[in-house]
């Protein structure tokens, strides 16, 4: 078969074999220098991506995703949000050409995916990936390595090159049936960097790992912003996205419910303060909501998340010494990324109807935790 | 053609370890070892007897190992997701289709020559010379597996496992009776002519399985054929033309299928 000539040229990559410090010396440049290099020109464009499916059951037609549009330049690392369901891996597939838009445009590097010049230019880190078990890891990135058409010289320099990179030059010639899911987990990291790719998608590439693989591969991918990679990344693990990510979206139920810069979307913080004793009577509420404030009942707990600023804070306490209840604790809080995630799924399940289990779960979860 | 061939080590490196598909070739190498280790042989018939039940052993297990590794090939790497980190790569889907039925075909290859391996020895050991028909036996019934494969694989491009299993299956057995089919088809005077058609249309469909299968002319030595190897040729040439029909199909219908 004839091979494309846009193959990826790796020579440089193939350079830092010697060269390299290793991870952890590249890591430590991290520190020094954590932003990213996003350039003007565009890697990722999804204008009114629509991709619907018929449900086997019902036989009635779901958007799974319905109507998103965004644009990811160039050396950006984007965070792609949203609980299970919420159509993130679609959107990706549909970047990768496993899948077809039944309307709308995406384009990866200026191009419509799934053509071999685009795929020697990007990779893909999967969800929990599997690799034939039969295979060590250096025998996988060689698999991988001749799908691109690199000559065998050159694809043993780069699995010994990525193996090393990932930290697994001591465990390289195992079969990967032997591997935890931490070690395949960077296995499929060095698979996804053996064409030097412009673009990665990875998709969930912390899930279910321990703490250690955990903050290695959030490493690696602060590493791969430092070189100035666009990064499109789907995670749960809010507190790496808030880290790592430029900018993130929030989908829910097909659609983009919020995107933005992190920064800008962690502006403004809560205070939450935890009273004994008072009663949540229709006049409470109503007179807390028009404060701008919510409550939260837990037993005799109740907890007030209001806003942080002190005329919010100095009425809230006033009201609660007026009803005579116990004030516990005051604690101001800090938008994260999470709490805006919390919120956003939350307007998007009232705005889909829906009575929330969840809200009510994660309400408890969080008198729980204090 | 690297890509095929890359792809093909891949697969073959990962069928050729299945548990479920060594099970058939232990279970068919023992069947065919105990076979010879309780039977005497003293007479033509007996070799015949012999033949029919070593390349029937061998055909079975053929066609269980054929089907469920064939059946397996595409939906095992979506369900996995190794499909994912395959395709995004510089590798095109008749590329994928195409390693994917390689490797498994070598897969049941290498099985049938072993079990063909074990089998002509042993033949060999009791009556003392090399017998022919063994070993073009053997051959037919790994072009014979190599069709149901291409069937296997077609149909796994569109329909589940376990669908595939009974469909795979079905085609395996109506195409063993093609001379039943075939004397269906025939027009007659008491035949109803869209009955006539319908079986016109399963033997023109269903691979002609029973054709390929030497067995048939052991089993019946009365049934001469003229001239042995335009005949496999044939047969040989019909197997490979419909395998890559089938493999044209299955690649049109996977290019535009969703993964």
């Amino acid at each position: 078969m004839a091979r494309d000539k846009s193959s990826p040229s790796t020579g440089a990559q193939t350079g830092e074999v010697e060269s390299t410090e290793g991870f952890s010396g590249a890591i430590s440049s991290v520190a020094a220098n954590g932003a990213s290099a996003a350039s003007g020109e565009a890697a990722i464009e999804i204008k009114n991506l629509v991709k619907r499916y018929r449900n086997m059951i019902t036989r009635e037609w779901v958007n799974a995703v319905n109507d998103i549009s965004l644009e990811v330049k160039q050396g950006e690392i984007f965070g792609f949000l949203g609980p299970n369901g919420a159509g993130k891996t679609t959107t990706i597939k549909a970047l990768l050409g496993l899948i077809f838009p039944d309307s709308g445009v995406v384009k990866v590097l200026g191009q419509a995916p799934g053509n071999n010049e685009i795929k020697a230019r990007i990779s893909y880190l999967p969800e929990s990936p599997y690799f034939y078990e039969h295979m060590s890891a250096k025998e996988i990135i060689n698999f991988y390595a001749s799908l691109f058409g690199l000559d065998p010289r050159e694809r043993s320099k780069r699995a010994d090159y990525l193996i090393d990179l990932v930290g697994l030059a001591s465990a390289g010639n195992k079969p990967l049936r032997a591997f935890s899911k931490g070690m395949l987990q960077r296995v499929g990291i060095a698979q996804s960097l053996i064409n030097d790719p412009k673009v990665l998608f990875f998709d969930e590439p912390t899930s279910g790992l321990d703490p250690i693989a955990h903050r290695d591969i959030r490493d690696l991918i602060l590493h791969l912003r430092t070189e100035g990679r666009t990064l499109f990344l789907s995670s749960h693990q809010l507190s790496d996205v808030e880290l790592v990510c430029d900018r993130v979206s929030i989908l829910y139920r097909g659609k983009i419910r919020k995107m933005g810069r992190v920064d800008e979307l962690v502006i403004g913080g809560n205070v939450e303060i935890l009273v004994m004793g008072l009663d949540p009577t229709p006049t409470v509420t109503a007179e807390l909501t028009a404060l701008g404030a919510k409550l939260e009942q837990s037993g005799r707990d109740t907890l007030i998340i209001g806003k942080a600023d002190i005329e919010s804070k100095n009425a809230l306490i006033d009201l609660i010494r007026r009803y005579k209840a116990q004030l516990i604790a005051v604690t101001p809080t800090r938008r994260t990324l999470e709490d805006i995630f919390i919120e956003t799924v939350r307007e998007g399940e009232v705005e889909a109807g829906e009575a929330t289990k969840f809200a009510e779960a994660s309400t408890a979860e969080a008198l729980e935790v204090k | 053609m690297g890509t095929v061939f890359t792809l093909a080590q891949g697969t073959f490196g990962e069928a050729i370890r299945r548990k479920i598909l060594n099970i058939f070739l232990m279970v068919a190498l023992a069947m065919i070892g105990l076979y010879f280790a309780f039977t005497s042989f003293t007479a033509r018939e007996d070799l015949t007897i012999t033949l029919s039940t070593g390349l029937g052993v061998i055909s079975l297990a053929g066609v269980f190992i054929s089907v469920i590794l064939g059946i397996n090939l595409v939906p095992s790497e979506i369900e996995k997701r190794t499909i994912y980190t395959i395709l995004s790569k510089p590798v095109r889907r008749h590329e994928f289709l195409l390693g994917k039925f390689f490797g498994g075909l070598t897969t049941v290859f290498v099985n049938i020559a072993l079990m063909g391996i074990v089998f002509i020895l042993l033949v060999w050991f009791k009556i003392r010379h090399p017998e022919a028909s063994v070993w073009e036996g053997v051959l037919m019934i790994f072009f014979q597996m190599m069709l149901l494969s291409a069937v296997a694989l077609l149909f796994s491009v569109f329909v589940s496992p376990f669908v595939n299993f009974f469909l795979t299956f079905s085609v395996y057995l109506l195409g063993s009776m093609s001379s039943v089919t075939e004397s269906l088809a025939t027009p007659g005077k008491d035949k109803n002519p869209i009955t006539v058609g319908f079986f016109w249309l399963i033997h023109f469909l269903i691979p002609n399985l029973g054709n390929i299968n030497i067995q048939n002319p052991i089993i019946h030595p009365d049934i001469q054929i003229q001239n042995m190897d335009v005949y496999m040729a044939q047969t040989i040439l019909y197997a490979i033309i419909y395998s890559a029909i089938m493999l044209l199909i299955a690649i049109l219908i996977f290019d535009r299928r969703e993964v």
